[in-house]
Order: structure tokens, then sequence, then C-alpha cells
């Protein structure tokens, strides 16, 4: 009763002192500002560049032709009141006397010349007007010649193509549809570590640097201390994370997925989510979440600094790091030697495995060992954490030697 | 040693050893209920290495500590009241915060804890430092707010290792005042000093250690009657000598 009246206490403590941070809110709110300045500039360029295209669309400018190629047609030249001429020379001296805004000259073979732009300098952005006119000019006639949809489709590349492939018990393999649900665990893992490792780190050294120590050990369990520091700091990633999220949804159901160039909300109710691979995500998440949070207060523990722990914080990442390095590998052949020793060996154990387990390259039998190692290792890590901290924490002046350890072991 | 059955605090061959080295050797003692017991030595003779396997900070090679009958677990701590003499705080954190913290883990409620910090910032006159961040305060004002974390919720059991350390002649007198009354209020008190006036003053029995075990054990007069001196600064020069002159200061 006591104890869990304690870690509600130090759940409380530790949580609004990391909420009332100045340089937590900067880490926070760093992201959705960068999010909105970004949002703000796109959705002002696609706005400006729509009505450019618009303006520009309705603006006429005076054209003559020259068409070797007899694939433009009058019809579509007399709509755009662009007069035909055979002089080429002269056409190109009627642009520079400024009589004539552009010529366009279409050589006899497209395949080998290109056509020509001529026009009348109206500046770096609006200079794209003639060669797009010239292009739709000998476009449109071409289609016109074709007359058939089906041949101008194919021609202008808009054909689609729509992929099914099978597992080996028949199934309809879903594809990246059923990879993004799995992938989640992913980015959750990697984000919690990647933004909540620091504070955990800097909260963990705090006793020592404040040499508070030995009040909270005869206060406090150590077990309870450790326990609130890792849930307080989940808590203040929680908090971080819906303030990141939150613009993104409002800009989504408010300014629509192609602004902030997600996929639609068709494309999201179509994911597939595999339970076997969900389930299996979650626990490999958990358990490295374990193993990373247990290490990195083990850390804390037996650094008596935070700067100092800071460079072995670094060192964590890394290895988490690692297997991107490696992904095109671990996608294309899960079964080479360094994938298997990158699924198995413990601190590349997370992202590999997550990144096997999405993509259906992780076999239940492996994701069990991979589950079952990180939670035995993440468990042992963080009792052995509470440990180093109960007796590292009264090496005020430098690091915990595991003779000390051995001494002091109540 | 037979156990005294008003004892709080027992100690019974307690032995202390770092790698080769015997820090404290078959040492035993009582402290009394209610009584304000001294606990003295020269630097390093094991004062602070005894407390803190007390509270089971430290594992004692050999012998029993117990506080109560048992050996000390956090989950005891609110009836015991420890100023360590590495002092410290959390230093980003207001004076009121980190009080009302603690007054929370001794099992006081927060409004409780607020009050009661409050209320002992007033009489250290500290009252206007309650939302000044702890690093804001002078050394002499974070040792105030420490005593304070310390006497929250009027433990059974004061442990204080050099309370006076580093204050001048008027907060000084102000602290002791702060620990006769818990000593009114009947705290057993063990006081780690240097200080042989404050010794004379308050406690009622003492030990003072040399070479890891006793060199003195009992009331102020019968230590006095025993080395033949009037004062406990002659006692204390007595006993120790040329090593007190000599010793190193620093940690223990």
């Amino acid at each position: 009763m006591a104890s869990r009246h304690n870690l509600g206490t130090v759940i409380s403590f530790e949580f609004w002192r990391t909420v009332k941070k100045p340089s937590f809110w900067i880490a926070t709110l760093s992201f959705p500002l960068m999010f909105a300045v970004i949002i703000g500039i796109v959705y002002y360029s696609s706005k400006t560049s729509s009505d450019s295209s618009e303006k520009l669309a309705q603006e006429k400018f005076s054209i003559e032709y020259k068409d070797d190629s007899d694939i433009v047609l009058p019809v579509v030249a007399e709509k755009l009141e662009a007069k035909k001429t055979q002089d080429k020379q002269q056409a190109i001296e009627d642009v520079k006397s400024g009589n004539v805004d552009a010529f366009f000259y279409y050589p006899a073979n497209l395949n080998e010349a290109q056509v020509e732009v001529y026009g009348k300098d109206s500046g770096l952005f609006n200079n794209g007007k003639y060669s797009a006119v010239a292009e739709q000019m000998l476009k449109t006639s071409a289609s016109a010649t074709i007359a058939n949809p089906k041949l101008i489709a194919v021609t202008q590349g808009s054909v689609g193509s729509k992929t099914t492939t099978y597992k080996e018990n028949g199934e309809v393999s879903a594809g990246w549809l059923a990879a993004v649900p799995p992938l989640l665990f992913l980015v959750l893992f990697y984000f919690t570590i990647a933004m909540l490792g620091n504070n955990l780190l800097n909260s963990t050294v705090e006793e020592k640097e404040n040499r508070v120590t030995e009040m909270i050990l005869t206060t406090l369990n150590p077990t309870v201390l450790i326990v609130g520091k890792l849930l307080a700091t989940f808590l203040a990633g929680l908090v971080q994370a819906a303030v990141m999220i939150t613009p993104a949804i409002i800009a989504y159901f408010v300014l629509g997925a192609d602004v902030i160039n997600l996929p639609d909300k068709d494309i999201l109710s179509q994911l597939v989510f595999d339970p076997t691979a969900i389930i299996i995500g979650a626990l490999l998440m958990v358990g490295g979440l374990m193993l990373f949070t247990g290490t990195l207060v083990a850390i804390g523990a037996v650094m008596p600094t935070a700067k100092e722990a800071g460079q072995y914080f670094g060192i964590a990442i890394i290895l988490m790091f690692v297997p991107f390095y490696i992904i095109m590998l671990i996608l294309s052949d899960p079964n080479a030697m360094v994938v298997q020793v990158f699924t198995f060996f413990p601190y590349t154990a997370p992202v590999t495995a997550l990144l096997r387990n999405a993509f259906g390259s992780l076999s239940i039998i492996d994701a069990a060992i991979v589950i079952s190692s990180l939670i035995v290792l993440g468990t042992i890590i963080i009792l052995l954490a509470v440990r180093l901290f109960r007796y590292g924490a009264m090496q005020y002046d430098g690091r915990l030697s595991l003779k000390t350890l051995t001494l002091k072991k109540r | 040693m037979t156990k005294a059955a008003d004892s709080v605090i027992s100690i019974e061959n307690f032995t202390m050893k770092f790698g080769d080295k015997t820090v404290i050797d078959d040492l035993s003692f009582e402290v009394k209920k209610g009584e304000t017991f001294g606990f003295l030595g020269s630097n390093g003779s094991g004062k602070t290495t005894t407390m803190r396997a007390l509270l089971g900070i430290y594992q004692p090679s050999a012998g029993s500590l117990t506080i109560n009958g048992k050996a000390f677990e956090p989950e005891d701590g609110k009836m015991l009241g420890y100023l360590p003499e590495e002092r410290g705080l959390y230093k980003k954190e207001s004076v009121i915060d980190v009080m009302t913290y603690f007054g929370q883990l001794k099992g006081l409620g927060k409004n409780e804890a607020k009050e009661w910090s409050l209320n002992y910032l007033k009489r250290v006159k500290l009252e206007d430092k309650a939302k000044t961040k702890v690093d804001k305060l002078s050394g002499g004002q974070q040792q105030k707010v420490q005593l304070g974390v310390t006497i929250m919720n009027d433990p059974d059991v004061l442990i204080l290792d050099e309370p006076t350390k580093g204050f001048d002649p008027v907060n000084r007198r102000l602290l002791m005042d702060i620990i006769e009354a818990q000593r009114a209020k009947g705290a057993t008190i063990i006081l780690i000093t240097h200080d042989m006036s404050e010794v004379e003053r308050l406690c009622d029995r003492l030990i003072l250690l040399k070479d890891g075990n006793k060199a003195a054990y009992g009331t102020v007069s019968e230590v006095l009657k025993k080395f033949k001196k009037t004062t406990m600064d002659d006692v204390f020069l007595h006993v120790y000598g040329e090593d007190a002159a000599t010793q190193q200061e620093g940690e223990e």
C-alpha cells in the first residue's frame, strides 16, 4: 500500500517536473511548429502555383509555327490562333523583333530531334508557358489523329496495373497494406527511445548529480523510484506524442490528405490488420523498450554526470540504428547471415525483428525466441539497473566499479 | 552485549571492511529511546559508514544493526529523519515542491505536506523563498530546507550528520533550537558532530570512535571523568591527539 502510494507520488513528481521544463516544450513544440511551417509553405506554394497555372492558361500570346513532322492539325493550331509559317529563320527574327510572342518548330523526325521553342522573354517562371503550349499542340494533334481512346491512354502512360500475389497456402498476400500496421510498432519504438531516452538518462543521473540519493534511499525503495521514473517518462512521452500528432490530425481533416502528403482515408480503410503480426509487433516493442530503458537506467546509475552518461547513450542509439543500414538486405534476404545475427543480437534485435515481422519474413518460432530473450534480458537489465542505481548513486564523484558493487550489496 | 529494553537502535558486533581495509571492527553500542546520542570521531573514523550500514545503504561485513528491533527498510522511512553528511536536494525544483515531495514520501498527504512546509519555512525565515528554485538559495538556506525535509512528519528517530556544518552562529542557534524542540517531543537523536560544545549541551550519552572501535562510551560526565578532563574538546584532543590535527579533511 505504502509502495503504491510512493509510486504514485514519484510518478506525479517526476512527470510534472519534466513537463514544467522549458526544454521539454521547446523539443515538443519544435516538431509541430516545423510541421505547421512546412504545411503552410506547401499550401501556399500549391495555391500560388495553381493560381499561376490558371492565370497562364488564360494568358494569350501570339504564335507562329512550322511543322515538318506533319503531326500538328490545323484545327488545333487555329484554336490557339497560331499561324503556320514556312520560313523558320524569319519567324525567329519576328520573335527577336517582338512582332510575334513565340515560334515553335516541329522537326520532321521527332524521335531524333527536339521541338524548338523560341519566345519573348517574360521572366524565368513565365517562360515555361511556351514549351507547355508547344507540347500541348503536338499531344492534342497526335491524340486526335489516333482517334482511339484506349490507344491514347496507352500513349499517354495513364494505364495502371493491379498485382495480386499468393502465399504458399493460396491466400492473397496483402503486401504493403498488411505491412503498415505492424511497422507502426517500429515507429513507436524508435521515437520512444530517440525522444525519451535522454530524458530518462538525465532523470536517473539527477539524483546523483544533486547528491540526493542518500535521502531518497532511506525514504523510498529504489525499485519504486526507477519504475516511477520509467512510467513518468512514458507519460511525458504520451503528452509529447499528443502535442506532435494533433496538428497533423487537424491538418488531415481540415486541409485534406493531399496537403500533408498522407494517404487518402480510403487507403487507410483498406489496411490489413493481421492479428499475429500485430501481437508479435507489440511484444517485440515491449521487449525492446524494456531492454533499452533498462540499459539507459543502468548507464545513468554508473556514470557520475549526465554528460558522461550521454556518450554511452549514443552507443545504444547507434546499435539501435545499425539495422537500418542493411534494411534492403533485411527485406530481400532475411536468411542472410548478417540479418540472422542482427535478429538475435539483443541490441539490434528490436529494429531487425520488427522490420522482418512487418514484411512477413519472421517465423513464429524466431519471433518467440527474440521476444522471450528481449523480455528476459530486459528484466535482468532493469533489476541490475536498480541495483546499480542503489550502489552507483552513492558514488557521487566517479563511476561505479565492480569492486564497489560487490562490497555494497544488501 | 545485553540489549536494553528501552533501546531503539542496537548495533552488535558490527564490522565493515572495504577490500582489505577494516573501517569498523566489532563495534557494539545502543541508543536508548528518547535520548540524544553523540556519535563522535575524527574524519575517516567510520561514523558515516556506520550510519549508512544502519540504514541499509551498505551491507555490513559482519554483525547486526537494527532500529526498533529490525533491519531498516526504506518502508520504515516514515519514522526516520536522516540528514546525511552529503547534502543535496533537487536543485531545479522549487523549495515548496521538493519539501512537499519528501513530505508525501514520508506519508503525509499533499496538502498536509505543503502546509507543514510553509509553516517550517516561516519558522526558519525562508517564507519568501517557497517558490524559489533550490539552486537559487545560498548554501545555508539549502541546509535549512534540508533540515526541514529531515524533521518532517516528526520522526521517532533523527540521525543528523554534522547538521551545523557551514552555518553562521545565528543560524546555528536557530538550528539547535529546532533540534532541541524535536528532542522535547521525544525523538531519539543521533548527533554526528565535531562541535564538542554541542555535544556537552545536547547529548545524554555518546560514543567516541577510534581505530574502528569505541574509545569511549557513556554519558558526557562519565566520559569526562574517565579521561579526567573538564571539556569534551580536551577529551577529543586527548583521544585523537596528533591524529586529529593531521587528519586529512574530507569524506569518510
